[in-house]
């Protein structure tokens, strides 16, 4: 590294002579060195997110007062307040928030749960270390389609492999998780923890290797147990990086589409119609833009606090040197 | 643990334990990817006879339909190129972007923040509706350029921020020490911090090709031509097409997945550092 700094500094160093400063025209200090410089910066990419991001933005605003609808194609061009209206007194839309809501906390546990034990256990293995945690890894490593394929075969309700090993396990008894209405979120929620906790697993590990040892050889030294260790030392270290993880993955989870949609679709019956699949399902199959447009705004602002509670925490976690 | 220090068998029954418990644990979150492996080698059709946890007779007959059959390598290419110029479109606009957010300050850097990780964390199909109806107007549906454009709203804003917590990373001594020479800040940008952020630039545009590859909504509702799908809005056609036929699922997730997991693993530190800066999901 050292090496590559010098090389860096030494082809810098000829257009950095006071020679080729003097001769640089004021216009090119002004652009790149004045107060002009951080808008040349940022312009390109605002052009870009402007076109891909912004002005869909405003089309999904505009289309929220329009009534873009197959069912009601002559009242295409009527604005109003009316999809708004619809939106508040919409059982489904509430429904899906419910669900969303539901859906998060579920993800949400299951993966704090599940990366928490993986790497309590996998912090001080020395053998095979590597061969652990990339066992942990390779979820992630799944797109959300094929882990919503490969699980659609795991549940499947007569041969599925998941029903064939509960005959092993007694008084539990197989069925069509994803049709059966009393199983279908909790079949949903967890191919999605199976996908997505690596991500805090990681974060754990990270956590973990921040927290001195002199503090459970002390503890060790008091006689304190290992459940003792775990719950004033392990856990108050890991409070921020937990709170951390706990939002990135409820807005995982408030994001998840494919894997609910492949699998369920939103049914059965609408029981596992999250706020998402509503949003498509609304756009797509109903073919009714202009009230998709206006569940979708509901899912950004939605978002945005969920952001905002993330960009709070963020600074306070010291994220950039845990590693 | 303090009762079994007493014995001078304690440390190794702990370490016995957690073996066991460690290995319990990966066999449950490894088998859904082996029982993929089991269902692809299994002869077509024959899936839900499979009694053991071992493919009976292992064919590669699967993969051979799936090429043959299917355009598979057509659907394939598609991600192939559109992945590439989404990520590098994403990753040329987005870096200088990043290293204003992460060096320079000025009006609106903050509202900017929120806004880039806000389009970044918010569900794609907010955008993927108000984007088909542009789309209608302007022509764009069912082309691979359009598409493009769809994949380049995913990966804009995670390239920008990416790039920003690159950038945090670096220390600002050399560009300094670069500027009071009489470099003025753009050069400083060029000759300095960009070649010093190289990996990181690397490893963004790998995750942003990684997350296009992934993407399957955008694909699905933007294109409707089945020579213009990309793979993973193919495969996914399988799980209704072929419900019965569950091999042909396994055989495309595993070809659609394998590439990934090569590339994560070769990246591996890159990537476990960019999801500690909150930038990759």
């Amino acid at each position: 590294m050292p090496f590559a700094r010098a090389l860096l500094l030494d082809r810098a160093r000829p257009m950095t002579s006071a020679k080729t400063a003097s001769r640089r025209s004021p216009v090119t200090r002004v652009l790149f060195d004045g107060p002009a410089f951080p808008f040349i910066m940022i312009v390109p990419a605002l052009l870009v997110l402007g076109f891909v991001i912004g002005l869909p933005m405003l089309e999904a605003l505009r289309l929220s007062f329009d009534t873009i609808a197959l069912r009601r194609p002559a009242a295409a061009g009527t604005y109003g307040l009316h999809n708004y209206a619809r939106l508040v007194s919409d059982p489904k839309a509430y429904a899906a928030l419910g669900l969303s809501a539901l859906y998060m906390t579920g993800t949400v546990l299951g993966s704090v749960a599940l990366a928490l034990s993986a790497a309590l256990l996998t912090r001080r293995v020395v053998r095979f270390s590597g061969l652990a945690r990339i066992a942990f890894l390779l979820p992630w490593t799944m797109p959300a389609v094929v882990t919503a394929l490969v699980w659609g075969v795991m549940y499947d309700g007569n041969f599925g492999v998941i029903n064939r090993l509960l005959d092993f396990v007694p008084f539990v008894d197989g069925r069509n998780w994803l049709v059966d209405r009393s199983s279908a979120l909790g079949a949903l929620i967890v191919a999605q923890v199976w996908n997505e906790f690596p991500v805090a697993y990681i974060f754990f590990l990270a956590g973990l290797k921040a927290i001195p040892e002199e503090l459970y050889e002390a503890a060790k030294i008091d006689r304190a147990n290992a459940f003792q260790q775990f719950r004033h030392i392990t856990l108050p270290h890991l409070r921020f990086i937990i709170a951390v993880i706990v939002i990135l993955l409820m807005i995982m989870g408030f994001k998840s589409f494919p894997i609910i949609f492949l699998l369920t679709g939103g049914g059965p019956a609408g029981a596992t119609e999250t706020m998402t699949v509503l949003t498509y399902n609304t756009a797509f199959r109903s073919l009714d833009f202009s009230y998709a447009a206006t569940l979708g705004i509901l899912a950004v602002l939605a978002s945005a606090m969920l952001v905002l509670g993330y960009l709070r925490l963020l600074p306070r976690t010291g994220h950039g040197d845990v590693m | 643990m303090t009762a079994f220090r007493a014995s001078p068998f304690a440390p190794a029954l702990v370490v016995t334990l957690r073996t066991i418990a460690i290995v319990g644990l990966a066999m449950v979150v490894l088998f859904p990817v082996y029982w993929m492996a089991v269902i692809a080698l299994t002869p077509t059709g024959l899936g839900r006879q499979v009694m053991t946890f071992f493919p009976a007779s292992p064919t590669f007959e699967n993969f051979v339909t799936l090429f043959t059959e299917r355009p598979m390598a057509r659907w394939i290419w598609n991600s192939i190129l559109v992945a590439t110029l989404a990520s590098a479109i994403s990753l040329a606009f987005g870096t200088s972007c990043g290293y204003a957010l992460s060096r320079l300050r000025f009006r609106g850097a903050g509202l900017l923040l929120i806004a880039v990780l806000t389009t970044q964390m918010m569900p794609a199909t907010s955008i993927v509706v108000p984007l088909y109806m542009l789309f209608r107007a302007w022509g764009l549906l069912d082309t691979m350029h359009g598409m493009v454009v769809g994949h380049v709203s995913l990966v804009v804003p995670l390239a920008t921020w990416m790039s920003k917590g690159f950038f945090d990373s670096i220390p600002t001594d050399l560009e300094s020490a670069a500027r009071i020479d009489g470099c003025t800040h753009g050069a400083a940008f060029v000759h300095i911090a960009l070649p010093l952020a190289m990996p990181g630039l690397a490893a963004i545009f790998i995750y942003g090709f990684v997350t296009s590859w992934h993407d399957f909504l955008f694909s699905r509702t933007l294109v409707n031509s089945q020579e213009l799908w990309t793979a993973a809005n193919g495969i996914s056609s399988f799980r209704g097409e072929y419900f019965t036929l569950q091999e042909l699922q396994m055989a495309a997730a595993l070809v659609f997945a394998l590439p990934v997991v090569v590339v994560f693993f070769v990246m591996q530190r890159w990537i476990v550092s960019g999801a500690l800066s909150g930038s990759i999901r």
